[in-house]
């Protein structure tokens, strides 16, 4: 139970109002706060996808050279090969012939 | 409200508007965390008063490293012109905000939720985060202390 001396202290605290043009100050507050939010997310978004699409072409360029290189080698796998095939035929007639000489 | 607490604790409007702006500003950007319910109306109430308490607090302790301007308080001590300035109850309750608007911190705020939104002690523990009898003890403190003030400064006027 209050006594009188605490009701005069809840009319001195009664609750106040704001000024007139304090709803329309919040909600244009609260409006650009949101847009601001909004931009600062599509700027994640924009940075998020740049830097997917740097990292897949990066990907894309790193695995390129790769390939390139693999083929390179093979070509040259398959020309040393060829000459191998070729010396080792002309060294087997070369062998024949010695042979025939010495016999 | 939310205004009406900051106001009383601050006793500067322009101070306090700016701490209610906060408090809804911070509302919008959290309003999803309220979940629709039978209690959410309960919960957003004490959500508002308990955020609206501790900017409020926050702000005076901001204020205190800033050089004051006084006009605020200035502008919210003069009389409004309907009311006479004999008036006894209008002096005692302009003596009285500006005796409570000097108490210390927590008390000051204890105060405020107790007459202001007419809130229990145990309710005010749990907005300001503090044990149920530190709550009651700075009551009875702080209207001892109003009573001898009052007591005092009527006497005078007398």
């Amino acid at each position: 139970m209050m006594d009188d001396f605490e009701k005069q202290i809840q009319q001195a605290l009664q609750r106040k109002d704001p000024s007139p043009f304090f709803e329309a100050r919040v909600l244009a507050t609260v409006r650009r706060d949101a847009q601001a939010r909004r931009a600062r997310w599509r700027m994640w978004w924009a940075s998020a996808v740049a830097a997917s699409l740097l990292i897949v072409t990066g990907s894309a360029w790193q695995y390129q050279k790769i390939e390139h290189e693999r083929i390179a080698g093979e070509q040259a796998k398959a020309r040393l090969e060829l000459a191998l095939k070729i010396t080792s035929v002309k060294l087997q007639k070369i062998s024949h012939k010695v042979e025939q000489i010495e016999n | 409200m939310v205004f009406s607490i900051a106001y009383h604790y601050l006793r500067d409007r322009s101070a306090a508007e700016e701490v209610a702006q906060d408090v809804f500003l911070q509302l919008h950007r959290s309003f999803d965390d309220f979940k629709p319910g039978p209690d959410r109306d309960a919960h957003l109430v004490h959500w508002l008063r308990k955020v609206a308490s501790h900017r409020s607090i926050d702000a005076t302790r901001k204020r205190r490293t800033q050089p004051a301007t006084g006009l605020g308080v200035a502008l919210d001590d003069a009389p409004p012109p309907s009311v006479p300035a004999e008036s006894k109850d209008f002096l005692l309750q302009q003596r009285l905000e500006t005796l409570i608007g000097s108490l210390p911190e927590k008390p000051r705020m204890v105060m405020v939720l107790r007459y202001q939104e007419d809130l229990m002690p145990e309710e005010i523990a749990s907005l300001l985060d503090m044990p149920v009898r530190t709550v009651k003890s700075h009551l009875q403190r702080s209207l001892a202390m109003l009573r001898e003030k009052i007591d005092r400064s009527m006497g005078e006027i007398r």
